[in-house]
Parts: structure tokens; C-alpha cells; sequence
């Protein structure tokens, strides 16, 4: 595929926030046709994205007039692209079926809103224009937590729009802090772009940019899940539906992250990196230990997962912290990979618990008996997730970890590979013991007759469409990925 | 030995103005009627807009009279408009007990306004706009409105907290980023009404579910 | 000038101070009292009606309580001896500082009207009539809290003014009017407000007309008290009042119309521009007075609560510079 010319790709970038919308509509006007029409957008979506990887890589990336798409939010649209399709996919086996009490039209009106806010986040171009899409994302999100409309989703909507917002709410006052170092620079009047506030960078004013950058950290930090302003994510990511804790986990979380790493550019710019890195080491042991010990005991499959993001999101900070080009380059990898981990690992606990009718990690026993499919299937994201080898996780912990060291980072690196193994060990105890532990319950017996079998084709494929991208990121990474990573990373590391 | 010099009569008056929100904001942590509550954000908001009238004027930035305008009618008019619209029907007037007394919330609300001064005043950061006293003021608001959402166990109480939030960013914008585009402001509003019907629906059917604004019986997600 | 002016000297100026205090004091509480009745749609009492009792109060005899010691007699001697010495130290008529000003600084003042309220306090104590005791025990309460921000508000004035003498604040706010304006300079005039509305038992800490013992603080403490050691207790309160409203105007709110010269004619203005105020202040608190309820007695600490944060805001805004 040649690099599209500057036109194409920036119709293509118009198509990847217009599609959704469409969809939207659709869905409002007739829900039947907008599950199906939902899984066109999705994989559009992703189809988009993946063509627009060679123009985003390019320098400069595809602008127009508001929109910008570089190398770094090519790799955030690259996670929520996929999600997005593999999602929607598996939403129409998940809301089939007697099972689900939900309103069809206000589920997709709802998730294609979602997916187009996380599209949009990325493709801004601006400081501003970022902070909206992304409080945008919370309000929609909210919304479709509590659409399950069960005490614990209303429960748990209720602090999750709470608590993000309030980490909005910081998340602008950061905004307007670096709206005032720019101002120095910039004139009283400009339009907080990216591009001419990082060739400013060095000349801002330090003290507003270290403010706003520990507020961002702060206030997006509640949004990516970072300890200690971490604590609406398991309650949300539990109790929501959940194709819609898929694309939570795995799409929301990246985008909240892709906005600390905007401010950490420009942090960077202006103060140098140790400050910033610092920070971000920080918050992200804390997170990472955090999860590492409530994964250890865990009662609740769907509270598992959800820890395991926020082990995730500790990684990710950890590893921008370590600023070698390699552990950079881990990291946006690490984004990918972590995306299509655990959209799997989401996607099978929602068929262990349609199949179960419980959350309970103790009451789900025996599952490759029942699930004969999504049991391997789900043992394999777990392990992906725990970073084993064959999958991409594997590979971009690698870098992270080489990376640390490289930049001497050494003590780091060894709390990194502790917790992780510490994270592991819980992750691994739980998940080989609902799926390998034979099922006491006799057949037949009891209120709850299991029968054998999946429950839709559905839900499955996206699982294995997952677990190839899986496969790939981990054995052999296309070349204009890799040049998209490698791009990203050194915009990262403070190349022009 | 002089008296100290005062800041001047403009600088005076709009570090008085940023006062009386955040003396708005401690009201808030007294009151325990919800309308009262509500009425007090709609003062709060009312004296942001005016104060973004005044520096429109004072500083020839007529996009300003615009977002004074505009803020007023949203967070004056219409936002407790739509509380009041959701709050009926929920036949609850009294906001739920806070967990700390008025006395010892507003005590912590000092301690927290106070660092939120200091802080701010440390990093010295001129405004070509409004005094720097009106930034660490903000900075206070922002801060005590964080108290009130922790104290309070009632879900309007809760959202009226996140809302005077937002009054307290809006006036750190005010000070420090006056002449950011009216577009952004704009859109930063418009999502203010949306959270406000966000949390409206979620109050709606929090009540519908538990007969009850108070957020006591939120406690089943743990650990 | 047509008029001749005859200079005083500064004794008579000095004198004149106290005495003003003293002999004006029943007399704008009979004001404010009548102002009161007339918002509340009655005739209410003459003006000079607090003479009258005073008076009256004379003639009688003075009684103790049985197990009461010498402390329950002198006690209100003290206090009224307290009140006539505050007047010395504060700008009641002049602007420019008198002699004895020196002797005592703002926080000094502030010592002798906590020295009155306490000898008053350990009568009631002394007498050991229950709602004496009470009242002096609510009274003490909540002044651990009140003055903290009487503390603060003084602090405000030494910042200010880099002196702790009430004169330089009243000069520096006369100075201009950006003095006027800053928040320190109005948060802590509203925090002495709303101490003085506790300190002379106004709504919403205590009704200061009601006759239910329960709700009583300041009113109690005098129960026990008879004849000229009553009047004396009643005096002293009056001149409290007035002292407190002295100090929000020539201090805070309003301190023009001072003498500035030592001269007959000034000072004469000055005494009549000081009542004038005096009961434009009582008018003022009259209308809070109608305006709201009281407080049950377990809310009181949040009214106090609500000056502190005044006060503690005042300082704050001041040491950012520029508040």
C-alpha cells in the first residue's frame, strides 16, 4: 500500500469520526439494522485507521483543520479502532437472547457515541479540543455503565461520574495553567495546538507548565486509573455490560493516557525530563502495586480484570517514565497489545458469566467442560495479559523492561518485574482454577443446570480475531507498525 | 513604618469578588435545605459571570462579555433550572447528614483552603489580568468544593459540589487564561450541561431505585 | 474661621472619652430598643427609659447569696472599672493618638473586655443560682471560640498597618480608598461584626429581650445580682455594647468624622458623629435582629465557626500579599 496521498488520508480521517455518527443515527432510527450497521462502522473504523498508519507515521502526520493525526495518536486510534470493531461484534451475541434487559436502541445509540468520543480524543488537535472529547467520553460512559440499570451499575455509574468528572475538573484547571505558561510565549490569544506549543517549549515559563503538568497527571490520572484517584474503575468496569467494560479497559483507559502524554511532551519540552519522569514513576509503582496486591485476592472475575488495568495503566506510566526510546517504544506497544489482551479477557468473562450467572470467581468451576472455546480462549488472554510469551505483551514488557535498564534505571525495572510476577501469580491461581477445576456441582442438580456449549458465534469471534492480533504484535510486527511505533516513540522521547 | 500597600482599587475589588465565591462555597457546606443549596450555587455562578463582566470592561476583551452572558444564562438560569426539575417529584428537601458537623467541616475546609493559598501564592504567578490573591482563591474554591463532595452523603448535594467545581476553575480561568478563545469557552460550558444532565438522569434513577437521595446505601462495591 | 474655637487640652479630651462612653452608653441602647419596638410595631420604651432603671436600680438594696463570697460584690465593680478603661485606649473621638493610648495596644483592650467578662462570669459562678452558672459557662464556651477571631482580627490590623495601635488602622483607612476595598481589610470587619452580634447577645446567638432561662447566655448571668451591683452589671453591658460598636466604626467601618484637633467645637462633633454612628450600627443589628431567628444553642458553634473562617480568610488574603 503506497502512503496515501495527503488528501486521501485526510478524507480517511474524516470518515474513521464521520462513521460512527452514522451509526449512531441508524441505530436511533431503527436498532435492529444498527447492531449490524455498528459492526460495519467498527470494522470501517479499524480498517481506516490501519490504512492511516503509513500517513500518520509520516512526518507532520495527516492535519485538517482541527484534526490532527501523528504518529502517537495513530497508536491510540489504532487500540480503539480495533476495540471498537471487535466490540460491536461481540455486543450482538451479548444482547441476544432473553438474558439482556437492555434497550437495544439506547445500548448502541450509547456505544457508538462512546466509540466515536475515544476516536475523536486522539485525532484532536489542541489541548482543549482534547480535554472535551474526553469528558465527553466520561458523560457517555456513565451513561452506559448504569444501563444494566441494577443497584450496583447505578451504584457504580454514580461514582464514576463523580469521581472523573472531579478529575476533569483538575484536568482543566491543568489545561488552563498551560493555557497561561503558552500565553507567555504564544501572545494572550492562541488555540493551545500541539505542534507550536511544543516548538515553545522550551522557552515557557517552568513552574505553570510543572503545575499543570502534576495536575494533568492528577486529573486525567483518574480517568486512566492511577492509585489513589483509581477507585470508581473496578466498581465501573464490574458492573457495566460488558462489551462496554471491554472497550472501558481496554480503549478508554489508553485514551485517558494519550492525553498525560500530550502533557508530558510539552512537559518534557520545557522542563527537561527528569521531573516529569519522576512523576510518572511514582503514581506508577503506586498503581502497579496497588493492583499487583488486590489481584491477589479477588472474589469478583470482572473486579479482576479490572485491577489488572490498573496494573496495566502502572506499567504504561512506569515505562514512560523510564524514557529510553526503547521502553517508549514498549510502551505504545504495550497500548496495543493491552487493548486487544483484554477486550479478550472481557469478552470471556462475559460468556463465563452469561454461562454462570455469577461474578463469583469461587461459584465458576470446570468452564472448558462447558465452554470448550472460550474457556482455552480466556486462559490464553489471562496469560497474554500476564505478558507470557508468544503474545504482544510479552514483547512490549521486554522492551519496557530492556529499556529500563538501558537508561540505568535498574532498581525500577526490578519493582516492575516483581510486581508484575506478584500480579501474575494472582491473575494465574484465579483463572487456571475456574478453568481447570472440575465443577462439583453434579449435572442436573440444583437450581442451575449448566449445559454444555457457547453461547454465539458471535462472542467468539471476536476472541480469536483478538488472540491473532495477539499473535502478531508478539511474533512479527509489520514493518509500518513498526515505523508508526518507532515514530511514536521518538515523538515521545522529544523529537521534533 | 507604613501601612502596608494595598493592591490597588480594581485589584481590591476583584480579589473581593473572588472572596465572596469561595465565602459562597463555605455556605455551601452549611446549608442543609437542597434549595438552598441550589440557590447558593446559582449566587456563586452569578458573581463569576460578573466578575468576567468586570474584566471584560477593565481590560477591553469583549469576548468576555459574551462568556459572562453566556455563563450566566447556563449556570444561573438554566442548570438549577434542571435540578429543580429533577429534584421534583423526589419530594426530599433536607440534604443527607454529612458525615463531618458544620463546624469541624468548615475547620477542614480552612486547613484545605488555607495549603491551597500557600500553595499557589508560592509559585508566584503573574496574571496580566486579575491579582494573583483571586488564582490562589480559585485554587481554595476548587479545593473546598472537594471537601463538600466527601462530606456529604446526598447525591444532589454531591453533584452541586462538582458544579461549584467548575465555578472555581472557571474563575482560576479567569485569572490566568482570560483571553483563551471564546470557542473553547464555549464548549466548556456545553459540557457542563451535559455533565448537569448526566447527573440529573443518574440522580433520577438512583432515587427511583433506592426511594432516596442519600448515597448511604452506596456502599456494595468494595475491595 | 467666624467661630472662635477654644483649644481643650488633652486631659479633658482624655476624660471626655470615658466619660462619653459611660454616660452615652444606656442611651443608645434606649435608642436602638426603640427602634426595635417601633420595626416590631409597638411604641416601645422612651429613650431614656435605661436611665430610669439604672436609677431605680440605685435605690434599692443589694443582696447576696447566702455562701456568696466578697468576689459576687466586687465583681461588678471590676467589670464597669474594665469598660471605663477600654474607652482610654481606642479612638473614640480623635483621630490622632491621646496619651494614655500608648498604654495599652489593640490585643491590650481586647485583655481588659476579656477581664471584665470574666469577673463577671466568676460571680455568676460565685452565686450558685443554676442559670447564673449556666449562662456563664455558655457564655465562656463559645468566647474560646470568638476570640481566636478577635485574635485574628487584630492580626489583620497589624499587618495592616505594621503597628498593633487601633489608631494607625483608622489613619491608614482614612489613607484611601483601596485601603477600603481589599478583602483582608472587609473580611475582618465582617468577622468583628459578627463576634460583637455574640458578645452583645443579639439574634441569632441569644434573644436579648426573651425570658426563657433555656435559651439565655449572656442574659442569665446576672440573676443573682440586686440593686446597685445590678445596675452596675447592666451599665457595664451597655458600655460593652457601646465600646464594641466604637471599635467597628473608628476602627473598621467608618472612621470619619474623629476630631483632629484638640479644639472644643471638633470634639463636640466628634462625640455627636460617634453616637450617630453608633446607633446607625444598632439600627443595623435591630434589622438582623428581625430578620432572623435564633439559633438553637448547638448551632451557635457554627455561627462562630463562620466568623473564623472570616477572620482565618482575612489573614490569608493578607499574606498572599495584596488581599
Amino acid at each position: 500500500m503506497p502512503v496515501g496521498s495527503g488528501d486521501q488520508s485526510s478524507t480517511l480521517l474524516i470518515a474513521v469520526l464521520l462513521v460512527p455518527l452514522v451509526a449512531t443515527l441508524v441505530s436511533l432510527v431503527a436498532p435492529g439494522v444498527g447492531r449490524f450497521f455498528t459492526v460495519l462502522s467498527g470494522v470501517a473504523c479499524f480498517a481506516s485507521t490501519v490504512v492511516l498508519v503509513p500517513a500518520a507515521s509520516a512526518a507532520g502526520g495527516v492535519s485538517v483543520g482541527f484534526l490532527r493525526v501523528d504518529a502517537l495518536s495513530g497508536v491510540f486510534l489504532l487500540a480503539t479502532g480495533f476495540l471498537y470493531a471487535a466490540t460491536a461484534t461481540y455486543a450482538v451475541g451479548y444482547l441476544r437472547g432473553e438474558h439482556s434487559t437492555v434497550s437495544m436502541r439506547r445500548f448502541y445509540v450509547g456505544m457508538n457515541i462512546f466509540a466515536w468520543s475515544m476516536l475523536c480524543a486522539p485525532a484532536m488537535n489542541g489541548l482543549a479540543l482534547l480535554w472535551i472529547a474526553i469528558e465527553v467520553t466520561t458523560v457517555v460512559s456513565a451513561l452506559l455503565v448504569a444501563i444494566e440499570n441494577t443497584d450496583g451499575a447505578v451504584e457504580a455509574s454514580w461514582k464514576y461520574v463523580l469521581i472523573a468528572s472531579a478529575g476533569l475538573g483538575i484536568a482543566l484547571l491543568a489545561t488552563v495553567f498551560l493555557y497561561y505558561a503558552g500565553s507567555r510565549v504564544l501572545g494572550p490569544s492562541y488555540d493551545l495546538a500541539f505542534v507550536p506549543l511544543l516548538k515553545a517549549g522550551a522557552a515557557l515559563p517552568e513552574t505553570p507548565v510543572r503545575l499543570a503538568f502534576v495536575l494533568a497527571v492528577l486529573g486525567f490520572g483518574t480517568k486512566v486509573g492511577l492509585f489513589p484517584v483509581h477507585t470508581w474503575l473496578p466498581d465501573a468496569h464490574s458492573e457495566a455490560p460488558t462489551p462496554i467494560s471491554a472497550l472501558l479497559s481496554g480503549a478508554l483507559l489508553a485514551t485517558s493516557f494519550y492525553a498525560v502524554l500530550r502533557f508530558y511532551q510539552i512537559a518534557v519540552a520545557t522542563l527537561g525530563p527528569r521531573f516529569p519522569q519522576t512523576v510518572l514513576m511514582v503514581f506508577g509503582i503506586a498503581s502497579l502495586a496497588l493492583a499487583a496486591l488486590y489481584l491477589l485476592d479477588q472474589r469478583d472475575l470482572k473486579r479482576m480484570l479490572a485491577y489488572s488495568s490498573v496494573e496495566h495503566m502502572g506499567i504504561l506510566a512506569i515505562a514512560v517514565s523510564f524514557g529510553a526510546p526503547l521502553a517508549l517504544f514498549g510502551a505504545l506497544l504495550h497500548v496495543l497489545a493491552h487493548a486487544a489482551a483484554k477486550g479478550n479477557a472481557f469478552y470471556g468473562a462475559g460468556v463465563l458469566v452469561r454461562k454462570y450467572l455469577t461474578k463469583d470467581l469461587h461459584r465458576i468451576r470446570g468452564a472448558t467442560g462447558v465452554l470448550p472455546v472460550t474457556a482455552p480462549l480466556f486462559l490464553l488472554a489471562v496469560l497474554a495479559l500476564s505478558a507470557m510469551p508468544p503474545f504482544g505483551l510479552f514483547r512490549s514488557e521486554f522492551a519496557i523492561v530492556a529499556g529500563g535498564l538501558q537508561s540505568s534505571r535498574n532498581t525500577v525495572a526490578v519493582v516492575l518485574v516483581a510486581l508484575v510476577t506478584l500480579a501474575f501469580l494472582g491473575l494465574a491461581t484465579a483463572t487456571t482454577r475456574l478453568v481447570y477445576t472440575p465443577d462439583p456441582r453434579p449435572d442436573g442438580d440444583g437450581a442451575v443446570a449448566i449445559t454444555r456449549g457457547e453461547v454465539s458465534a458471535w462472542m467468539v469471534a471476536p476472541m480469536v480475531a483478538g488472540l491473532l492480533a495477539l499473535l502478531l504484535l508478539g511474533l512479527y510486527l509489520p514493518a509500518d507498525l513498526t515505523t508508526l511505533l518507532t515514530r511514536a516513540a521518538a515523538l515521545l522521547g522529544g523529537t521534533p | 513604618m507604613g501601612p502596608a500597600p494595598a493592591p490597588g482599587l480594581f485589584a481590591g475589588v476583584a480579589n473581593v469578588i473572588a472572596v465572596v465565591v469561595l465565602l459562597i462555597e463555605f455556605g455551601m457546606l452549611r446549608t442543609a435545605l437542597l434549595r438552598d443549596q441550589l440557590r447558593l450555587y446559582a449566587a456563586q455562578s452569578f458573581v463569576v459571570s460578573a466578575l468576567a463582566a468586570v474584566v471584560a470592561a477593565t481590560h477591553a476583551l469583549p469576548e468576555l462579555y459574551a462568556l459572562a452572558g453566556l455563563s450566566f444564562v447556563l449556570k444561573v438560569v438554566i442548570v438549577p433550572w434542571v435540578v429543580v426539575r429533577l429534584m421534583r417529584g423526589t419530594s426530599e428537601d433536607i440534604a443527607g447528614s454529612s458525615t463531618l458537623g458544620v463546624a469541624s467541616a468548615a475547620l477542614v475546609s480552612i486547613a484545605v483552603a488555607g495549603f491551597g493559598f500557600l500553595a499557589v501564592g508560592a509559585l508566584h504567578l503573574p496574571s496580566d489580568v486579575l491579582p494573583t490573591t483571586a488564582l490562589s482563591i480559585a485554587v481554595a474554591v476548587v479545593l473546598v468544593s472537594f471537601v463538600l463532595m466527601v462530606v456529604r452523603r446526598d447525591v444532589v448535594s454531591q453533584a452541586i459540589g462538582f458544579f461549584s467545581l467548575e465555578n472555581g476553575v472557571s474563575l482560576a480561568s479567569l485569572v490566568v487564561a482570560a483571553s483563551l478563545p471564546l470557542i473553547f469557552e464555549v464548549a466548556f460550558l456545553f459540557d457542563l450541561l451535559i455533565a448537569v444532565v448526566v447527573f440529573g438522569v443518574l440522580m433520577r434513577v438512583h432515587h427511583r431505585r433506592s426511594e432516596s437521595l442519600s448515597t448511604n446505601a452506596l456502599t456494595r462495591l468494595r475491595g | 474661621m467666624a467661630l472662635a474655637d477654644p483649644s481643650l487640652p488633652i486631659a479633658v479630651i482624655q476624660t471626655a472619652q470615658a466619660v462619653t462612653v459611660l454616660v452615652a452608653a444606656p442611651g443608645v441602647g434606649g435608642v436602638i430598643a426603640r427602634v426595635e419596638a417601633r420595626l416590631q410595631g409597638r411604641r416601645g420604651p422612651r429613650v431614656l427609659q435605661p436611665y430610669y432603671d439604672l436609677a431605680k436600680l440605685f435605690a434599692k438594696e443589694s443582696l447576696a447569696p447566702r455562701h456568696a463570697s466578697w468576689v459576687f460584690l466586687v465583681a461588678p465593680l471590676a467589670a464597669l472599672t474594665c469598660y471605663l478603661t477600654v474607652p482610654l485606649l481606642i479612638p473614640v473621638l480623635t483621630t490622632f493618638p491621646l496619651p494614655l493610648g500608648y498604654m495599652g495596644d489593640i490585643l491590650g483592650g481586647g485583655f481588659i473586655l476579656s477581664l471584665a467578662g470574666f469577673s463577671v462570669a466568676v460571680a455568676a459562678a460565685e452565686s450558685g443560682g443554676p442559670y447564673a452558672q449556666l449562662g456563664s459557662s455558655r457564655a465562656k464556651t463559645f468566647s474560646a471560640i470568638t476570640e481566636p477571631v478577635v485574635l485574628f482580627v487584630v492580626l489583620v490590623v497589624a499587618v495592616v498597618t505594621t503597628t498593633d495601635l487601633p489608631y494607625a488602622m483608622a489613619a491608614t483607612l482614612r489613607s484611601s480608598v483601596t485601603q477600603i476595598v481589599r478583602p483582608a481589610h472587609l473580611l475582618a470587619a465582617a468577622a468583628l461584626f459578627l463576634v460583637i452580634l455574640a458578645e452583645t447577645s443579639r439574634i441569632p446567638v441569644e434573644t436579648h429581650t426573651g425570658t426563657n432561662e433555656f435559651g439565655m447566655i449572656d442574659e442569665a448571668r446576672g440573676f443573682e445580682h440586686s440593686g446597685p451591683h445590678f445596675a452596675a452589671l447592666r451599665w457595664g453591658s451597655a458600655m460593652k455594647q457601646l465600646i464594641l460598636y466604637t471599635l467597628l466604626i473608628n476602627v473598621f467601618l467608618a472612621p470619619w468624622g474623629l476630631a483632629q484637633q484638640a479644639t472644643l467645637g471638633s470634639v463636640a462633633l466628634a462625640i455627636v458623629a460617634l453616637l450617630t454612628k453608633a446607633c446607625l450600627v444598632g439600627v443595623g443589628v435591630t434589622l438582623i435582629d428581625n430578620s432572623f431567628a435564633k439559633l438553637r444553642l448547638f448551632k451557635i458553634t457554627e455561627f462562630v465557626a463562620a466568623a473564623f473562617v472570616l477572620a482565618v480568610l482575612a489573614v490569608l488574603t493578607l499574606y498572599l500579599g495584596g488581599g
